[in-house]
């Protein structure tokens, strides 16, 4: 699709665009009155989550360096955070709004220094060198008992500041908020500074940028150090949610969902990230009590994302939104209801399989398996079902090899569809 | 003296388990551009599959047995994932495989629990092949040792001495080329994939015997692969040699010094001092024995940054 | 200034056992248009990987206006006043054109780690673009992704991208490849146009151009400089008639 193409598709979503983003802003605000306790916690955790996937997302879909080890920077900046609130109680310059900042800038020297070694190398040698450098500092960072605390961590608490005790979670949540909603601006904004330019130019063809004069070097540093600060801020929110910096932050899971969730969310957008993350975090709390095998869900949705819908979520409205305009919504709709049904099936027969999978390999499980003896029934959605049985077997299988080709033939029927007005939409 | 023999051989022997892994890594990466997120995953299921195959087909049979079905799915992975990220680029397929290797790894969770599993050295294995003063040494150990040194001459001989080897080679250095002569290129990428992750799954099946078989093997493994290609040089087959030696032999030799920066600085009379700041000083380098090739990889970049053997790209 | 802008002493190059360029010396005037021909192989992109910095000389010296550059990274030798375009076209492709014009246009500005202004509002970085942009005749395909123009256009914007940095010596490598004949009499009234008071020094297969442009000419076979001389030299010179243009008149 040409820029022009785009260009008026992205016209066309603007003004829509506009009044979704400002009342997504008025629900933000008013989430505190509408959401339990519990619930306000999720949200503050799925902003901490935006934010962090964002500023992973300066330095990989911009900027085309793929980190594996950006947990690093965030837990940096957790324990930097947990250090000053006990250092500095609230009081001085720092009163409890504004400790993050600690995180931030904590993440910025720490990402310097390893950004410098990090990109000497690129593409394939820097996601490993990233990778290593965050191993490096998980594997010392229980030895280092004095900053990292031993395996229950470094505690520390909020102390009100500016009228506000800081104990509830309304206060907490506007105070996460504000940071999010600023942090977020200023990486837009900088994404129309020359250095936000030259970030995508490292990405697009950095060798050339050497033949233009730029120090190719020192520019990624930079790019490195801007994502790393805002990666620390991250951890420093979350240092003042949860008053805890334990070392387990610097363990590959944090690693691998911010890069999991910023493609499932879609890196082509500036919020992509963001979407994707407070998504997956948002399913991660809610299904952590129903299933054990989220973090296989993810791994699944991420394969699929990265097999069969390169753009991720958010680029999804964008291609729809094009392809409204080539083929026009009549004739999509029904191939967009097949692929939804298609969706189910294989959601349905995914999700079945796996939790029944789950429930016959637990411990729990084996150790109520007699030799000889049939074994017992799994309890499944509010059913029984018996592990001998044909009709429990069949159920996943049928879900999968329905949806299967349902959804082999919505996307032919769609590649058609968008093939056979090329020729009309095609520039003269 | 005798501890300096042990951990010369336990460090060469680590080295070259090392050098297992990372020589199938090597050699994909040479050929493919892609680097294999899940190739430390293969070694993983390797000690899975030999654990879960030995009560029926007895050790050597699960030695035998468990690399052909790693070399399978390894197959698998290349023909039904890979080829189809391929047009996207080095980078989509970097990050597919890290979704497989992350899958694997909670799939691994599911089906054996996540935490270690009996996977043991059966007794006819486990007796000293030698003492060293008052040390016994493992026959075991000595047994890793040789798989991996019979692996990798053979490796060699098959590349440089067969004509599936020429084939394997041109299709590395140049896969247009190759294929326009005629060769079945996409063959052979399957297959070298497949060779590659069967390798990956002896190493996994001989060493999750001896050390601990648990779903954290893959990363704890992976990471240390990463770290001999970077200080190596990826594509170098010498270069992954040599790095695997020497962070193997620099990680055994590290665990057996109880020393630390407080009694390096007591020979210049700082000793007090040090000990009295604490922390980072008074950290004996047995206990940094596992962060030490990370060092020596960040040296290496600032000193050499194409690795001690690789190209200057 | 007086002394020549570019000097090549003694210049090799080897990969391995294989010597590409075997002892090249060579003066550019200041000022002048120099066209370098010769046999596919003979080594000419070779020796503009040399001269730019994208390759070190295994032996022999570069100055630029006096001073070795050998060696120096590529972006060092760009900012003393010399840079090239590519042979295989080099660009931005998932960015606009007018985007990939003030990559090159930002350098000069020396706004490169700036982060606090909107590169929008920077006086003269678009007007500069801009400019640039109707001088090559892409002012149309302004919003259009580099990637998608066709191929010619991605020439021209090859060439505006190296006039975008300011330089005193431009090394051209065959620009004109692929051009239909209208576009090749724009370009080279382009070239023209833009090397006045610059320096060129212009790979090229089209004798009709070499022959338009250049106010001299250099020879290269096998690593070698066999001849340099204005065009009437060389046309009759009978040993690049034999190696070059002999092989010409000959297929």
């Amino acid at each position: 699709m040409t820029r022009g193409l785009g260009g008026a598709a992205a016209r066309g979503i603007a003004l829509p665009g506009l009044v979704a983003a400002l009342a997504g802003l008025a629900l933000l605000l008013a989430l505190p009155v509408l959401l339990s306790a519990s619930l306000l916690n999720a949200a503050i955790q799925m902003l901490i989550a935006a934010l962090f996937a964002c500023a992973f997302n300066l330095l990989c879909g911009q900027g085309g360096m793929l980190s594996f080890g950006h947990s690093a920077y965030f837990g940096v900046g957790v324990f930097a955070t947990v250090h000053a609130m006990n250092a500095l109680a609230g009081q001085g310059l720092l009163p409890t709004p504004l400790l993050p900042v600690v995180g931030a800038l904590a993440g910025m020297v720490f990402g310097a220094i390893a950004g410098w070694f990090a990109t000497q190398r690129t593409g394939t040698y820097f996601a490993m060198i990233t990778l290593a450098l965050a191993e490096l500092v998980h594997a010392l960072a229980p030895h280092i008992k004095g900053v990292f605390g031993g395996e229950s961590g470094v505690s520390a608490m909020r102390m009100p500041a500016w009228g506000f005790s800081f104990g509830e979670g309304r206060h907490l949540y506007y105070m996460t908020l504000f940071w999010v909603l600023l942090a977020l601006l200023l990486l837009y904004g900088y994404t129309r500074t020359p250095l936000g330019r030259l970030t995508l130019g490292l990405r697009e063809n950095s060798h050339r940028l050497r033949f233009l004069g730029y120090n190719t070097h020192l520019l990624a540093v930079l790019v490195f150090t801007v994502s790393s600060m805002f990666s620390g801020l991250a951890g420093g929110l979350q240092a003042v949610n949860n008053e805890l910096g334990n070392y387990v932050v610097f363990d590959a899971n944090l690693s691998s969902s911010v890069v999991l969730n910023s493609y499932i969310g879609g890196v082509n957008m500036f919020l992509g990230p963001a979407l994707g993350a407070a998504l997956m975090t948002f399913f991660g709390l809610a299904v952590s009590d129903l299933t054990r095998s989220w973090l296989l869900y993810q791994g699944i949705l991420f394969v699929v994302v990265m097999l069969f819908m390169p753009t991720g979520l958010a680029g999804l409205a964008q291609t729809w939104a094009l392809a409204r305009r080539r083929c026009g919504a009549q004739r999509l709709l029904p191939l967009v209801g097949a692929w939804l049904v298609a969706l189910a099936l294989l959601s349905l027969g995914t999700v079945f399989a796996i939790e029944l999978l789950q429930q016959l390999f637990s411990t729990d499980y084996r150790a109520g398996v007699q030799a000889g003896a049939p074994w017992p029934a799994v309890r499944q959605f509010g059913r029984s079902w018996a592990p001998g049985a044909v009709t429990t077997w069949l159920v996943p299988l049928v879900l999968l090899a329905t949806g299967t080709p349902l959804a082999r033939w919505a996307g032919q029927r769609w590649a058609a569809a968008l093939d056979a007005d090329q020729g009309q939409d095609a520039p003269r | 003296m005798d501890q300096f023999v042990v951990s010369l051989l336990n460090g060469c022997i680590y080295g070259l388990l090392l050098f297992m892994v990372s020589a199938g890594l090597t050699l994909i990466f040479g050929m493919m551009g892609v680097l294999n997120f899940a190739h430390a995953s293969f070694y993983m299921l390797g000690a899975y599959f030999a654990f879960t195959l030995q009560p029926y087909t007895g050790f050597m049979g699960a030695l035998l047995l468990a690399p052909v079905l790693v070399g399978v799915l390894g197959v698998v992975v290349e023909r039904f994932f890979l080829r189809r990220v391929h047009q996207h680029g080095h980078a989509h397929e970097l990050l597919l495989t890290f979704g497989l290797s992350f899958i694997i790894g909670e799939l691994v969770k599911l089906f054996y629990g996540n935490y270690p599993v009996e996977y043991r050295v059966p007794a006819s294995l486990d007796f000293a092949a030698f003492r060293i003063g008052e040390l016994n040494y493992p026959f075991y150990r000595m047994l890793m040792g040789g798989v991996a040194i019979a692996m990798f001459v053979m490796i060699f001989l098959l590349l440089t001495r067969t004509r599936v080897g020429i084939v394997v080679r041109s299709a590395i250095y140049r896969p247009r080329m190759a294929e326009a002569l005629g060769h079945n290129v996409p063959l052979v990428f399957m297959g070298v994939f497949g060779a590659g992750a069967a390798l990956a799954g002896l190493a996994g099946a001989v060493a999750g015997a001896f050390y601990t078989t648990n779903p954290n093997m893959a990363l704890e493994l992976g990471v240390m692969v990463f770290v001999v290609v970077v200080v190596g040089g990826l594509g170098s087959l010498e270069g992954a040699m040599l790095s695997s030696l020497l962070i193997g032999l620099v990680t055994s030799f590290a665990v057996g010094i109880d020393r630390s920066l407080v009694d390096l600085l007591a020979l210049v009379g700082l000793g007090g001092w040090a000990q009295g700041v604490g922390g980072l000083f008074t950290l004996k380098l047995s206990s940094l024995a596992a962060t030490l090739p990370f060092a020596l990889m960040l040296l290496v970049l600032l000193l050499r940054p194409s690795g001690l053997m690789g190209d200057k790209t | 200034m007086t002394g020549p802008i570019l000097q090549l002493q003694g210049l090799r190059k080897s990969f391995g056992p294989t010597e590409i360029i075997c002892g090249v010396d060579l003066d550019i005037v200041p000022g002048e248009r120099h066209a370098l021909i010769g046999p596919n192989g003979a080594g000419k992109s070779t020796l503009f990987h040399l001269i730019s910095g994208n390759l070190a000389p295994t032996a022999g010296r570069i100055l630029f206006q006096g001073q070795p550059i050998g060696g120096l990274s590529p972006a060092l030798i760009n900012r003393r006043g010399l840079a090239r375009s590519f042979q295989v076209t080099n660009i931005f492709p998932k960015l606009t054109v007018f985007e990939n014009l003030r990559l090159a246009v930002m350098q000069r500005h020396g706004v490169q780690a700036m982060f606090w202004r909107r590169v929008d509002r920077l006086p003269g970085v678009r007007e500069q673009t801009e400019a640039l942009l109707a001088q090559v005749r892409l002012a149309a395909r302004h919003d259009a992704l580099a990637g998608e123009l066709s191929y010619s256009e991605q020439r021209s914007l090859e060439i505006a991208m190296t006039l975008a940095c300011d330089p005193q010596l431009i090394l051209l490598d065959e620009p004109m490849a692929g051009m239909s004949h209208e576009e090749i009499d724009h370009t080279v009234a382009l070239i023209r146009e833009v090397t006045q008071g610059r320096t060129l020094v212009i790979v090229e297969h089209d004798m009709a151009v070499v022959f338009a442009l250049a106010d001299r000419i250099s020879v290269l076979v096998y690593g070698q400089v066999i001849a340099t001389g204005t065009p009437d030299a060389i046309r009759n010179h009978a040993g690049v008639r034999e190696a070059y243009l002999g092989e010409e008149a000959g297929s």
